[in-house]
């Protein structure tokens, strides 16, 4: 069994080719994927229930394997190693917090995969404090996790993948029950995550979540991939948001309501400058 | 192949899977009737030839159903049971060999038609039975639902198993006991998820005015048809030449 080794460097982070993965069942879940990522890359999946976005992801880690095609991750063959082991350098937030949770306090959660992976004691109790203190879970850490609300469960999820250090990190649906305050954290620590040169997955609904981090965009529906490209181009053409059902940021209407051409403004605070500008020429 | 993958292979073999084929088309009652008789045929007979057509018959009524994989599967376990069963009779009671063959024989038969009416009823039709058997309203309703949510319940294990597996944890990797232990990060969870979604079915339930009327009425009602009656003939002259032939066996 190879083990993942992220002391070689790669041009591609994770490759898709030609990639198919359809169920027990036998539907078709994905079809033809390829697409591939760069170190320190944020990239944003988007599309309708349904469009394989999250099948998708659980190929990167090993949790599902390619019906056909080849599925690639830091160089090496996806199907050659374990969920388990490829894990260690992609980590998964899941979307239901409490598919997760089971330990006896919070400090106990977060260490649980450390020693799974083998962590060092002196590292483990680091590790532990710093997720802790990083995502304000201090107070709770002697509580059982279970008794937390949903969006502190949410943020202990995060808080237990990143514990353990993980190259690339996925985060699936990360703003579902989340309140803007939480949102704007979590755009906060994308951003911490990507200044560390850190590999991040977004997959979401959230459309205004994703824009301000202008991220590289796969837009999906029906297990294909509809469009690939940058944020502004992507999520600003009317024909591939209608394809992978999906609305445009209101900064987007917003821009087109004003006549204004691309790049359209990433922030309020950047348009608010915009129209600041204009009125200001228009005085002149 | 992957404990998560057995857990499907298997758990396809238990779940409903809706059919439209002349056998899924039977009343449900008339399916009960049917596993019933050969149940009790096979609990009569003595012979392994006798037993030997009655499972013959489970078989053809499950291929008509199409349902012969999933059949197949769910049986699979039978047949270790009935292995297990013959081999404690062999070697723990006086009986001879052939009445140990016949005893697993048995069990399997037994078991085998008691699956075909569950493997061809939905939990819809399996409600209507067992109102029609009049049963109490809220042990009907307890019994659907927990039909009705073991396939819910088993999406909600690989689930967490995925989330376990994505924190490190290797399900086969270990002794037995360590093997054990790896099942409470998975056990813990779905326990919780089930009990909080008992509290919000409940929940639901009260507020669509659940247990408000002390009959409710209901919009569906079983009714026989032509092709049910002739099933019911051919499953009465079927035990009776079962109930016969045993009996014959038995006496002379």
């Amino acid at each position: 069994m190879e083990t993942v080794s992220i002391e070689e460097s790669y041009d591609q982070i994770v490759s898709f080719e030609n990639v198919d993965y359809s169920h027990p069942n036998g539907t078709i879940a994905l079809r033809n994927i390829s697409f591939q990522l760069k170190p320190g890359e944020l990239l944003a999946i988007l599309g309708s229930n349904g469009a394989g976005k999250t099948t998708l992801v659980r190929h990167i880690n090993g949790l599902l394997k390619a019906t056909h095609g080849t599925v690639k991750v830091f160089g090496k063959d996806a199907k050659l190693s374990t969920a388990a082991k490829l894990s260690r350098k992609v980590g998964i937030v899941f979307q239901n917090p409490n598919n997760q949770l089971f330990e006896q306090s919070v400090k106990k959660e977060i260490q649980f995969a450390l020693r799974n992976f083998g962590f060092m004691e002196a590292l483990i109790e680091e590790r532990t404090n710093w997720a802790l203190k990083t995502f304000s879970l201090a107070e709770y850490a002697d509580r059982p996790p279970m008794e937390l609300s949903g969006g502190e469960k949410k943020r202990l999820c995060v808080a237990l993948v990143l514990a353990w250090d993980p190259e690339i990190l996925i985060l699936d649906e990360p703003t579902v029950g989340q309140d803007s305050e939480q949102k704007e954290n979590l755009v906060q620590i994308v951003k911490l995550l990507l200044s560390q040169k850190k590999t991040v997955i977004l997959v979401t609904h959230d459309i205004e979540f994703v824009w301000p981090l202008q991220p590289r965009v796969i837009l999906m529906s029906n297990g294909e991939i509809v469009a690939d490209g940058e944020c502004q181009e992507t999520l600003s053409n009317e024909s591939l948001m209608s394809k992978g059902s999906v609305l445009p940021p209101q900064l987007v209407e917003f821009s087109r309501l004003m006549g204004w051409s691309l790049p359209f403004p990433a922030s309020t605070f950047e348009a608010k400058s915009l129209i600041e500008k204009a009125t200001t020429r228009t005085r002149m | 192949m992957s404990l998560d993958r057995k857990m499907q292979w298997i758990a396809q073999g238990f779940l409903f899977v809706r059919g439209h084929t002349v056998v899924h088309r039977l009343d449900p009652r008339v399916r009960l009737i049917t596993s019933l008789s050969l149940f009790s045929v096979a609990l009569l007979s003595h012979s392994v030839e006798e037993l030997s057509i009655i499972i013959a018959i489970v078989l053809t009524i499950a291929g008509i159903a199409k349902i012969i994989k999933r059949f197949a599967k769910s049986m699979l376990f039978t047949a270790v049971i009935a292995l297990i069963a013959f081999a404690l009779n062999l070697f723990f009671y006086p009986t001879s060999p052939h009445q140990a063959v016949v005893f697993g024989v048995r069990l399997f038969a037994v078991i085998s038609s008691t699956s075909l009416f569950f493997l061809t009823s939905t939990p819809d039709e399996l409600e209507h039975v067992m109102k029609w058997m009049r049963l109490p309203a809220d042990f009907v309703m307890v019994f659907v639902i927990a039909v009705r949510f073991v396939p819910v319940l088993l999406l909600d294990a690989l689930q967490i198993m995925d989330a376990q597996r994505s924190r490190g944890l290797e399900f086969d990797k270990g002794n037995i006991f360590q093997r054990m232990k790896n099942v409470i990060p998975v056990m813990v969870p779905l326990i919780a998820v089930a009990l909080n979604r008992s509290l919000d079915l409940a929940e639901a339930m009260d507020s669509r005015a659940y247990g408000a009327a002390k009959k409710p009425t209901s919009l569906y009602h079983l009714a026989l048809r032509r092709s049910d009656y002739a099933m019911l003939g051919i499953v009465l002259l079927g035990v009776v030449i079962g109930v016969y032939v045993s009996l014959y066996l038995i006496l002379f």
